[in-house]
């Protein structure tokens, strides 16, 4: 195939790229400024350009939790989107905060790599992570908490510390509701992120500039001045206008001077055996810088305590002009679609500013806002879509299908779909919110960048392996004798069975979760046939095999990949 | 110290050679040079090498390099000398020695992003001249890849020029460095193989007429007209049927893997920036059976943002860095061995490229922090023997160069100087240089130029 032409698989493609909008969201018109929701009407979708009405509490499934499952799609039915939401506000299930307990570095013997994965590897934080993905109720707080997780980076490929895996990221779950101050706070603070970023033992005289600059560019208010809908202030020559200087960056790392690590026990300072990653930092005043700072407009006097620069350096940045919308838009990224409106963006980060009662930062009314707003309720235009990031899919996938695992098997094949979950390559994650989309000239689509070769085709068989060869006894949902409390994965494969010669049923289920009912009836049609070509004598191995070879078709299938 | 010779481009007006060869009307942009085949492979150093202890001063300059960098001066002794000439390598970096001899590695000083040329004076008075959030490792990754200074880019110079040129049975830009804005051309896309190991089957696919492959192909329909759909199932067919012909290149051994060993100890190279480059050996090797008469390729080593431990406190030799340059000097080293293997030597040249250089000044933790200029480094039969290009800045803190206090110098030589020297050598038309490098008129005339880093 020739490298050049991009290759449509139909006829007919609307190709009328260049007749877009670069922003035409589609959208507009929302009202969720104040955050608060009565009990509008459920949008009425619009139908897809195929004809097709896309079911809208799937879609809210797909935005807000690891993938539908028909309980999660009947709940919210029943509930209403304003309803569903205020008892996932509520709901509990998840967490990281028993993994956190710190050992020190040399407490696993020579050799011995059970202990070695157990204490000072991502595995039995994921293994949590992919569990509670697939059956925790609390849905909500874990997407939130893994869009921030991939806003505020740090990773197992830079520090190895279970315990200090497990604590960064139940800040994340523990604040998804809560207010952005507290977050930031609470990362600038955290061991973990101290290593990862060096903050952790910079000194007066020669401070590292490390945490300081990737702060304020990625964890808080991004390096361009943005209006409050997104997009970037100009100056008169057409330039972009910087938030901060190098002047800034470096009073700002004079300012986070004097923190070191908690230590493990009763151990010295000194001791870097002992480092109690999952604490938060503990004061150094020798290697404070005492003198006054200037930063971002604000001064920080000589003679302030520690806790007084830090406590200057957040609020500069979280009172910051550009941290709502910056925020905002790698929310909406990454819960709705990578290419919102500028409008839906400034109605989201007007929340940030205002939760209505005069609070800023109110994590909960910025995610109300989002997943209320108009232009998430309804579908996304032709020029929308958001590819589903390769956790996602696989996530998605297993809902869909119905399993119940301890999370080894998700965490062994996330490191070969190029996703895999706290290993981030760097702290710019594991792709820029703002990758183009191949062939595109204006649209975004971040998770574009992982949608290699070698991807494609891994995920290709994760979606095989799982489905025509995943009965009960695979060897990969075996548990794992070196980890105490592993129990496998066992896919719930009684639940299609009980469809026996009932195809159009299993076609109907695979419609819903997989597609949201977008299936054209020519789709419908070649999928049953898939699954009818099957033909087995033992009705109940019959039906799983259907299943399984229609669950194949789907799940490899490009429109699985795309939220619409 | 003084400036290098530089080349004055002419650029033919209007050479109305866009003779449609193809859809998308590609020029004749790749005039046919003399030797035929070239392959440019771009060596991206991500994090931010720092350059400045890559490449070293030896002379008199070397005492006022330690007095400035604090805590990450190498001492002279350690160092890794080139014959005649006034700088010397990182001491991990012994394996590249015979290359300088050989004269096939040359020295760019102080190379970085520049919207126009700029003096420190400039820089402070002239805002709209300097580059967009300059030390921020994602805009400057950007700007090496895309060449534009002060916007972001959605494609990148290898892939425009890929643009230009006329595909085969794979595509001629290849990325083993991921889906980076470097390889993504306007029309083409590149093909993006795994830094070692092959690609994997379909499983449970065979071609044929089954149901089953019917409603996979009915499935596989974006008759929605959503654009990313059509992206997403675009990439979908395209990484299937690329994987089929990739494979017979990835598969097993091959001749030119031999050559990536230790030189010290004859062990097997294990880095993954040795792996990446022995598949780039290998699809230079199928160049005929691709039918790619020209090919690009990005290869990329991590871990360059080196904020702390950089160097051994004590022993500023080793450490982090020290490890890093180890590895990317054997593993170019072998490269050029597994040219040499095949008689391309000359056809190929590799050329290293990095977010920015760092601060002059160490940090209290072993470490330096985000700057500007950098050094770089050129291998390939065909650069000219011994060059050193470019002008090594004054290095005193606060002093001509620095526009801060902790040593971030103002570039001497543009991206699209240095880049764009390694581009027409590779047989980009001067016509189709404005594409390529979307600043080029700044950077070719009023004395600005791409480097005399060939053999003329």
């Amino acid at each position: 195939m020739s490298s050049v032409s991009r290759k449509f698989l139909a006829a007919g493609a609307a190709m009328g790229l260049a007749l877009l909008a670069a922003c035409d969201g589609g959208g507009g018109g929302g009202t969720s400024g104040g955050g608060l929701v009565g009990p509008a009407a459920a949008p009425s979708p619009a139908p897809t350009p195929a004809g097709v009405t896309l079911d809208d509490s799937v879609r809210l499934a797909q935005q807000a939790s690891f993938g539908p499952t028909v309980a999660l799609v009947e709940r919210i039915r029943a509930l209403g989107v304003p309803g569903w939401l205020d008892e996932q506000f509520g709901a509990t299930g998840s967490t990281y905060a028993d993994l956190a307990t710190d050992v020190r570095s040399d407490s696993c013997a020579a050799g011995d790599t059970a202990c070695t994965t157990l204490r000072f590897t991502r595995t039995p934080v994921a293994m949590r992570f992919y569990a509670d993905a697939i059956t925790a109720p609390d849905q909500l707080r874990q997407r939130v908490a893994f869009a921030l997780s991939q806003m505020i980076v740090a990773s197992e490929a830079a520090v190895r510390s279970t315990a200090g895996i497990a604590a960064f990221n139940q800040l994340f779950l523990t604040n998804a509701f809560g207010n952005y101050r507290d977050l930031l706070l609470a990362v600038t603070m955290n061991g973990y992120m101290g290593d990862y970023l060096d903050m952790a033992d910079s000194r007066r005289g020669t401070p590292s500039e490390n945490y300081a600059r990737e702060f304020l560019q990625l964890f808080s208010m991004g390096p361009d001045q943005l209006a409050m809908d997104g997009t970037p202030q100009r100056d008169a020559s057409g330039g972009t206008i910087p938030n901060y200087t190098a002047d800034d960056i470096r009073e700002v790392a004079r300012a986070l001077t004097g923190w070191t690590y908690a230590r493990v026990g009763n151990a010295a300072a000194t001791d870097n055996q002992a480092i109690a990653y999952a604490q938060p930092m503990i004061a150094v005043p020798g290697r404070y810088d005492s003198a006054e700072k200037k930063f971002l407009g604000t001064t920080v006097a000589a003679g302030a305590s520690q806790q007084a620069s830090v406590a200057a350096v957040i609020d500069a940045a979280f009172n910051h002009g550009s941290t709502p919308p910056f925020v905002a838009r790698h929310l909406i990224t990454h819960l709705v679609t990578p290419n919102p409106s500028p409008a839906y963006i400034g109605r989201v980060a007007a929340v940030f500013v205002n939760n209505g009662s005069g609070v800023r930062g109110d994590l909960k009314a910025v995610v109300r806002a989002i997943l209320t707003d108009a232009e998430a309720r309804t579908p996304q235009p032709s020029s929308g879509g958001k590819l589903k990031e390769p956790v996602l899919a696989m996530t998605s996938l297993a809902r869909a299908i119905g399993v119940t695992t301890d999370g080894y098997v998700f965490q062994v094949r996330d490191a070969t779909i190029a996703q895999p979950v706290m290993r981030a390559p760097s702290v710019f994650n594991f792709y820029p919110d703002d990758f183009p989309l191949p062939g595109s000239a204006t649209l975004r689509s971040p998770a574009s960048k992982l949608l290699t070769s070698s991807t494609v085709l891994r995920l290709h068989n994760l979606v095989y392996d799982w489905t025509v060869s995943g009965d009960a006894g695979r060897s990969e949902y075996a548990a794992v004798s070196t980890i105490p409390g592993s129990s496998g994965s066992v896919p719930v494969w009684a639940d299609w069975e009980a469809f026996g010669d009932n195809v159009d049923g299993m076609v109907d289920r695979i419609n819903l979760l997989l597609f949201a009912n977008g299936l054209t009836k020519a789709q419908r049609d070649a999928l049953k046939a898939a699954g009818v070509a099957v033909t087995i004598a033992d009705p109940k191995l019959q039906a799983r095999k259907r299943a399984q070879m229609m669950l194949y078709v789907a799940g490899t299938s490009p429109m699985f990949l795309v939220d619409r | 110290m003084s400036l290098s010779r530089r080349d004055f481009v002419r650029l033919t007006a209007g050479t109305g050679a866009l003779a449609a060869l193809g859809q998308f009307g590609r020029t004749a942009a790749i005039a046919a040079p003399t030797g035929s085949f070239r392959a440019m492979v771009g060596i991206f150093l991500f994090g931010g090498n720092d350059g400045w202890n890559m490449v070293i001063p030896t002379d008199a300059r070397h005492s006022a390099y330690l007095a400035s960098r604090g805590s990450v001066g190498i001492p002279r002794t350690s160092l890794t000398p080139l014959t005649n000439s006034s700088y010397a390598l990182h001491p991990a970096m012994a394996a590249l020695r015979p290359i300088w001899d050989e004269g096939a590695l040359a020295l760019v000083l102080n190379a970085g992003t520049l919207f126009a040329p700029l003096t420190k004076a400039t820089y402070q008075s002239r805002t709209d001249l300097r580059p967009a959030n300059l030390m921020s490792h994602s805009d400057e990754q950007d700007h090496w890849q895309g060449l534009r200074a002060r916007e972001t880019s959605r494609d990148g110079f290898l892939g425009r020029i890929a643009d230009k040129m006329s595909g085969g049975s794979l595509p001629p830009v290849i990325s083993l460095a991921g889906a980076t804005v470097g390889v993504l051309g306007r029309q083409t896309t590149p093909l993006i193989l795994p830094s070692s190991g092959g690609l994997p089957a379909r499983s449970g696919f065979t071609a044929g007429g089954t149901a089953k492959n019917s409603a996979i192909t009915a499935l596989g329909s974006n008759a929605d007209g959503y654009a990313v759909l059509d992206g997403v199932a675009g990439d979908v067919t395209r990484s299937y049927d690329q994987a089929v012909t990739a494979n017979t290149i990835l598969a097993g051994t091959a001749p030119t893997d031999a050559f990536f060993v230790n030189p010290t100890t004859g062990a097997a190279l294990t880095s993954d920036l040795a792996k990446q480059l022995m598949i780039v050996a290998r699809m230079i090797a199928a160049r005929g059976t691709l039918g790619h008469a020209r090919q690009n390729f990005l290869v990329s080593q991590g871990g360059y943002d080196t904020h702390s431990g950089q160097v051994q406190a004590g022993s500023t030799a080793t450490g982090l860095h020290a490890n890093l340059l180890g590895d990317l000097a054997m593993a170019m080293a072998g490269f050029h061995k597994a040219m040499g293997s095949l008689g391309l030597a000359g056809n190929v040249t590799s050329f290293t490229m990095s977010d920015f250089g760092r601060t002059y000044l160490g940090n209290g933790q072993s470490g330096t922090d985000h700057a500007w200029g950098s050094n770089h480094i050129v291998m390939g039969g065909d650069v000219a023997p011994g060059a050193v290009l470019g002008r090594y800045p004054d290095p005193v803190l606060g002093g001509a160069d620095d526009i801060t206090k902790e040593g971030r110098f103002v570039p001497a030589v543009a991206q699209e100087e240095y880049l764009g020297a390694i581009a027409r050598w590779h047989g980009v038309a001067d016509a189709d240089l404005p594409y390529v490098f979307p600043n080029w008129s700044t950077w070719s005339s009023a004395g600005r130029g791409p480097l005399a880093l060939f053999r003329a």
